[in-house]
């Protein structure tokens, strides 16, 4: 029985990809994978906007949205990454779990 | 103008020993050789003999002018005075049941037609009529007041005070006299005081720590700058119109006593003699005082007589305000009793809202009071008498011409030119007071063996005399007695101080005796002087002026007596005393002059004076002598009592159980009887005085042994200074300490408490600021840190714990949101 | 001179003077005093061509200048002057400039010292010559501190204690004047003429034409409580003089002789400036109480006078008791209860310019009296009474014009201190005979401190305390203070017109407006009574 998807579709979607994302950065250990998280987390939010966007009556306005938040975690992978770079040089491991310098 | 005339010879007479004191005073600027040079003692005497030579002219020309020696028999002139009188109360002739007397026309006429001051401005005249000098009227007896004003001093309103001229007979008698024994006392002081003209003068009653004597450039112009500005200040109280300016010229002529007093400053003596003397003098100022608030509260001027312009009254005098009914009472309000205030022409004033002016007769009482303590204070009346005798430390010319002749008159005259302003309570106060001061004074100076200081008691006791006289309605006698005085009195110091430049400065008498061969001229003078103090007389040969005018006070005595049955001390006191002064007196120039040297050494330095001190001595003697002649026929008394008060001729009768003051008749009557017994008590104390002074027969000493309890009482002036010291000296000195004590003690007190409580407040402030403010604040942010420190476990630093945490926040936050915000 | 640079001028010159000084090098002591007495001498000269601009005739003010200064707060710059205030005047800059003839004896830091004695003239020419409330206010509040410190730095061995009791008991009269002002100002409305003292006297008796509304009659007699305070503390009167005593004896003398010649006057200046025609209700309220306190400052200050052995304490004591005699004339209100109108008014008339007159007497017979005894401090550096004696010998100059200026503050006719005080107790009895009586008394007491205090020093056979190698006659500068201010004490005593002429329209027209005043309380009461 398939029929059109209906926002509640797109938004358990989203939720998926958000629950994914979340899971996996908690779970991973490596730090590349946290990145992934983080990006499924993002794209999770963004399904959300579009659908949004286009079930009601807020134009266009989730679809910009969408677009600034890909660049930014374009940006902020690119950060992310240097970052765990500068960390191997430092520790020679990308595991979080070691980078724990910052307890109070 | 007469009046003008007199007013410029009066005011020149006045202005000129100013003059002569801003000269003297900086003589030591302009002269090369201010210690050796005699010029500022020949410019005082010149500018007050040329003001005597004014105020001669001033009298001569008021003697012409006026009908003053038309005297007749006394029946004539008085029986005309009283005609005048009625005449200046025109609304009395109604009421006067006498046949007209033939110069009543002319006098009311007169009245009527004033004539104004020819010159604009110039506030003149008064009462009376000023005549065209030649071939007009002659001016009437009691009518020959002229007043004005010289400048203003302050103008508030309708309150106005000013400088006044009042001349009348009273006034040019008292300026004549003043004048004439000022110049003979200034010639007198240029021998006096030569030894000051030095550089070095040896004061020998003034002691140094070590013992040794005060040194000083002497001081011979200064002596007579502080002369002639007394005589400035004597002459300007005689002239002054207004008793606000009797008031100021009484202040300046105290000042001027105070520094003669204290002129030899070195001695402890001389400068307590003096404070004491400007002190008690300001007590009877303080009581004047009164009598002038009072006075300006209520009549709102000072002036005694109209002023007059184009024969309108413009300012009203005290003396036109009261008036005197037939009786010789004050008008008063039927309902309260209170003296109405009236215009010149008799009728009552009234006040804006239309009620009558009137002042309250005690107030009255209160203001005759109250000038009259200031002539107690001046008059060295009991009882503040204490200060002359001390006033004795100054020089002796001051004695005479100050504290003698003319300042301690002054409260007399003063006494005698408010007169019409005096009920009948206040006149028997002064009786009493004279009557009180005369006797206490007397008895002193039976003891006293200081020569200064028995004469210094003696005008104490004769100034006495004087208020008696005027307080028992004798207000001729009284101010006769002043002039007759001031004569013989200054004479007499005079002739001490002959005695004691002589002695060497010997004052004590019990180291005289015998000078009459060395100092003839001195010692016949004083023997002038002694009877005419002592009223010896030869009814009908001779009489010197004492006889006349201490007779004319006991006639009055005996009148007053004779009307008033219960006051019969005010005779009797006299009487006696009239006695005992010639005693004192006569004890005084026998110990003085006669029998035998008492010490050798005294004896031997004593030498006549020179003829400078001597010739004063002869001329005051000729006038102590002789200027009463004739008694109250005589020119002295007809020119003084010219303008004599108007009720004193029907005397006042009594209200209710009151006083009764008589009538000049009932004096007259009197004359015969009173000097008889005068002259009893006179003739008796002078043979007293022989019998133990002038020969041997009575032992003195023993005397004074077997009585010594009365002598000593005597010789302690009845203990009044040490009454006063510790009446009043020492409480004040106490209540002073107090004052500055509580300023110390309590208001500096209360202001360091203040301070120191406001320390203590800061300190504690500064506990509350450390512990509990600065503690909350610290509280708090020791709070924030361990809350910091306790929360500082949840920053484990491992990332994937955050992820957690912000899931199980994210669910948290959206359970939250579910059960709070169904739906 | 225009009379708006003329009034600025006065106050300003001395300050101007001042900062001059300020780029003088301290060494050059000749160059500073001459510049500070050449700066008194012309601010002296201008008040004299203020007098001769001078309208007699005119009872308001004169000259006036308005100009803004903080509109926000309706504060201007308002001066202007009057019968009141020129005498005054005059008596600052000339006693100011005797001061600075008698500041050649100060003997360290001169180059501070004529600054600050420079800024302290500004202050009180300010305050006589100022008719806003405000400006008024700073001006008291500027003449504080330069006075503070020349008593606190130049003064004597006690000088830190004297300079802060001084600086505290004004500050305190100054707050309590500063409440008075705002109260002024709030029930005024706030409006532009809030603070001027013009205005503020017309809306009290009901004339004002720009102010509208004005303090009740109960208002008004608080105000007029916390006024008379505050100028009672200067003035000095019992009980707030004790601050006067340390103040003199601690000061040197140039600051002695203006702390009593002029500062003692702005007292009862603000009291017939300020708390007179801004509160005529509370005025007459407190009459009663204005008069006793000055009966009592009299008698109590010439006992204590009397008591005192420091020469410099005696005079001290003598200003408490002249400055009663101010009081009294300045009270002397007496107002029928029946006709609501003032009875005699001609004596209240009397009584204030008498006030008035004594207040200049007082600042030249004072300032003489200080100056004299500076002089034989300068000598001798003691003032035990009873350690002295025989100055008559030794300096006979100084003595008899010491002489002629203590019988001034004797009051002895002639002088000018006699004008005053008669003038006071005559018009006294009208009001009460009993406080007329006491006040009649003081003549007593005053002849009996001064001449005692005269017989301790001036007279006797020898010098008694130490340093009597050092008594020098009298020299040139100080003959010359002391022989005008003697020359003064006798013009003024022989022709007080000249005062009186100057002073008699605007006393005349103060006395009206009280009137109109207290009749506009009175109905304002009545429409209260009726209400109720």
């Amino acid at each position: 029985m398939l029929h059109d998807p209906d926002l509640n579709s797109y938004l358990f979607i989203g939720a998926v990809l958000f629950v994914c994302g979340v899971i996996c950065m908690a779970t991973k250990r490596n730090a590349i994978g946290v990145l992934m998280g983080v990006e499924l987390v993002l794209n999770g939010a963004n399904v959300n906007f579009v659908a949004f966007s286009r079930y009601t009556t807020l134009g266009l306005d989730g679809q910009i949205f969408s677009l600034f938040v890909i660049v930014l975690a374009a940006a902020e992978a690119a950060v992310a990454l240097a970052i765990v770079l500068n960390f191997y040089n430092n520790h020679l491991t990308v595991d979080v779990d070691r980078g724990n310098k910052l307890k109070g | 103008m007469v009046g003008e005339t007199l007013q410029k010879l009066l005011m020149t007479a006045w202005l000129l020993p100013l003059l002569g004191f801003v000269v003297e005073i900086f003589f030591g600027f302009w002269s090369k050789n201010p210690r050796h040079s005699k010029a500022a003692a020949w410019t005082a005497v010149g500018c007050i003999g040329a003001g005597f030579l004014c105020s001669l002219t001033a009298l001569v020309m008021w003697g012409t002018a006026s009908n003053a020696f038309d005297d007749g028999d006394a029946e004539g002139w008085m029986s005309q005075q009283a005609d005048i009188n009625h005449a200046r109360h025109p609304h009395h002739e109604a009421d006067s049941s006498e046949g007209a007397p033939p110069h009543e026309h002319e006098g009311a006429d007169h009245d009527a037609e004033h004539h104004g001051s020819s010159e604009a401005g110039a506030d003149h005249i008064l009462t009376a009529v000023a005549t065209e000098d030649d071939g007009g009227p002659k001016l009437e007896r009691g009518q020959t007041v002229y007043s004005g004003t010289i400048y203003t001093l302050g103008v508030f309103g309708s309150l106005e005070l000013t400088l006044d001229y009042y001349i009348d007979s009273l006034t040019l008698v008292m300026f004549t006299m003043v004048t004439l024994i000022a110049t003979c006392i200034h010639l007198f002081a240029i021998g006096y005081m030569s030894d000051e003209l030095t550089d070095e003068y040896v004061d020998h009653f003034a002691h140094k720590a070590d013992g040794s004597h005060v040194h000083r450039p002497g001081r011979f112009y200064r002596f007579f700058a502080f002369l002639s500005l007394f005589c400035f200040a004597m002459l300007g109280l005689v002239l002054a119109g207004n008793i606000f300016q009797v008031f100021i010229f009484w202040e300046l002529v105290g000042i001027c006593s105070f520094l003669l007093i204290g002129f030899y400053t070195e001695r402890k003596t001389a400068s307590d003699a003096a404070n004491k003397a400007f002190i008690m003098n300001r007590i009877g100022d303080f009581g004047f005082l009164i009598g002038l608030m009072v006075l300006w509260t209520y009549f709102g001027t000072f002036r005694f007589g109209d002023t007059m312009v184009d024969n309108e009254v413009v300012d009203q005098g005290l003396f036109s305000m009261v008036h005197r009914a037939e009786d010789g009472n004050f008008d008063r309000d039927e309902l309260t009793g209170d003296v109405l205030i009236t215009g010149t022409d008799g009728h009552v004033l009234t006040n804006e809202d239309g009620s009558n002016r009137q002042i309250p007769y005690y107030l009255l009482v209160v203001v005759g009071l109250g000038i009259f303590a200031g002539c107690v204070g001046k008059s060295a009346q009991f009882p503040l008498q204490t200060w002359l005798p001390d006033a004795m430390e100054g020089p002796t010319p001051v004695s005479a011409l100050v504290h003698s002749a003319t300042m301690v008159a002054a409260g007399v005259y003063l006494a005698g030119r408010f007169f019409p302003m005096f009920v009948q309570e206040v006149l028997l106060t002064i009786a009493y007071t004279g009557c009180i001061t005369l006797f206490l004074a007397a008895t002193i100076a039976m003891v006293a063996t200081d020569i200064k200081k028995v004469l210094a008691y003696s005008t104490i006791s004769q100034l006495g005399y004087m208020m008696l006289g005027i307080g028992v309605f004798g207000w001729a006698a009284g101010l006769f007695h002043l002039i007759t005085h001031a004569f013989f009195k200054s004479l007499m110091f005079l002739c001490s101080g002959s005695v004691i430049h002589g002695c060497h400065h010997e004052q004590e008498m019990p180291k005289m005796g015998g000078l009459l061969k060395k100092m003839p001229i001195t010692a016949i003078t004083m023997l002038i002087g002694v009877i005419a103090i002592s009223g010896l007389a030869i009814p009908g040969v001779i009489a010197f002026s004492g006889y006349h005018s201490k007779d004319a006070i006991v006639a009055s005595a005996l009148a007053f007596k004779n009307a008033n049955s219960a006051h019969f001390l005010l005779f009797f006191i006299p009487l006696l005393t009239a006695g005992i002064t010639a005693f004192y007196m006569f004890r005084l120039w026998f110990y003085t002059f006669w029998g035998a040297p008492r010490d050798q050494h005294v004896h031997d330095h004593a030498h006549e004076s020179p003829w400078i001190m001597t010739a004063p001595l002869l001329i005051l003697s000729v006038f102590a002598a002789f200027c009463a002649v004739g008694g109250d026929h005589g020119y002295l008394y007809l020119l003084l009592t010219g303008d004599e008060p108007a009720h004193l001729e029907a005397g006042v009768t009594a209200v209710g159980d009151g006083i009764t003051l008589p009538a000049i008749q009932d004096i007259v009557d009197e004359h015969t009887t009173a000097g008889t017994w005068a002259l009893v008590a006179a003739v008796s104390g002078t043979l007293i005085a022989y019998i133990l002074y002038g020969t041997n027969f009575v032992n003195v000493e023993e005397m004074k042994r077997q009585l010594a309890g009365v002598h000593g009482f005597l010789t302690n002036k009845w203990h009044f200074d040490e009454l006063y010291d510790a009446l009043f000296m020492r409480p004040a000195h106490k209540v002073a300490a107090f004052c500055a004590w509580f300023d110390g003690a309590v208001f500096d007190r209360i202001l360091h408490g203040a301070a120191k409580a406001t320390v203590v407040v800061s300190k504690w402030d500064r506990v509350f600021d450390e512990n509990v403010v600065d503690g909350f604040v610290n509280l708090i942010a020791s709070a924030t840190q361990s809350v910091g420190t306790s929360l500082k476990v949840v920053q484990t630093g491992r990332l994937r714990q955050y992820v957690m945490f912000i899931v199980l926040g994210v669910v948290a936050l959206f359970a939250v949101m579910f059960t709070t915000f169904p739906g | 001179m225009n009379p708006d640079v003329l009034l600025s001028a006065i106050i300003f010159l001395p300050a101007l003077g001042a900062l001059l000084l300020a780029f003088l090098d301290s060494r050059a002591v000749v160059q500073i005093r001459a510049i500070a007495l050449g700066f008194t001498v012309a601010t002296f000269v201008l008040t004299l061509m203020l007098w001769g601009q001078f309208k007699y005739a005119e009872a308001g003010m004169q000259m006036l200048v308005v100009k803004e200064w903080i509109p926000t707060w309706n504060v201007y710059y308002r001066l202007g002057v009057d019968g009141i205030s020129l005498p005054l005047v005059i008596l600052t800059s000339f006693v100011t400039m005797l001061a600075a003839v008698a500041s050649w004896s100060i003997n360290k830091q001169h180059k501070g010292y004529f600054i600050l004695f420079l800024l302290l003239e500004t202050g009180m020419l300010g305050v006589f010559l100022s008719l806003d409330f405000f400006l008024f206010f700073v001006f008291w509040e500027v003449m504080l501190l330069p006075m503070y410190f020349l008593i606190g730095v130049w003064g004597g061995p006690r000088r830190e204690y004297a300079a802060i009791k001084f600086f505290l008991y004004t500050l305190i009269g100054g707050v309590l004047m500063l409440i008075a002002m705002l109260m002024f100002y709030f029930n005024s409305g706030g409006t532009t003429d809030s603070f001027n003292l013009i205005e503020l006297a017309k809306a009290a008796s009901g004339t004002s034409t720009t102010l509208t509304t004005t303090l009740s009659p109960n208002l008004q007699i608080t105000a007029f409580v916390l006024l008379f305070i505050g100028f009672a503390i200067k003035l000095p009167a019992f009980p707030f003089h004790t601050w006067l005593p340390d103040a003199h004896v601690e000061a040197p003398t140039p600051i002695s002789m203006i702390l009593a010649g002029v500062l003692l006057k702005l007292g009862g200046y603000g009291i017939i400036r300020v708390a007179f025609p801004l509160c005529p209700y509370g005025a007459y309220y407190a009459a009663y109480a204005l008069v006793g306190i000055g009966v009592f400052s009299i008698i109590y200050g010439a006992f204590a006078a009397l008591a005192q052995t420091d020469f410099k304490r005696l005079v001290a004591y003598s200003s408490v008791s002249h400055m009663g005699y101010v009081l009294i004339g300045l009270g002397v209100w007496k107002i029928g209860e029946a006709t609501g109108k003032t009875i005699n008014p001609d004596m209240w008339l009397m009584g204030i310019n008498g006030a008035m007159f004594q207040m200049i007497a007082h600042g030249v017979s004072s300032a003489g009296m200080f100056f004299m005894v500076g002089v034989i401090y300068d000598r001798v550096h003691h003032r035990d009474l009873n350690k002295f004696g025989g100055l008559m010998g030794r300096m006979p100059l100084y003595s008899g014009l010491a002489a002629g200026l203590f019988f001034a503050g004797l009051g002895l006719p002639g002088l000018c201190g006699f004008i005053g005080e008669i003038f006071v107790v005559l018009s006294a009895w009208n009001y009460s005979p009993t406080l007329a009586i006491i006040a009649a008394s003081g003549v007593i007491l005053t002849a009996g401190y001064i001449l005692w205090a005269m017989q301790r020093v001036y007279m006797g056979t020898e010098y008694k305390g130490p340093h009597s190698e050092d008594i020098t006659p009298i020299n040139g500068r100080e003959l010359t203070v002391a022989g005008v201010l003697l020359a003064f004490a006798i013009i003024l005593g022989v022709f007080p017109g000249i005062l009186f002429d100057m002073m008699q329209s605007s006393t005349g027209a103060l006395v009206d407006s009280m009137q109109l005043g207290y009749e506009k309380a009175a109905a304002t009461l009545n429409e209260l009574q009726a209400m109720r």
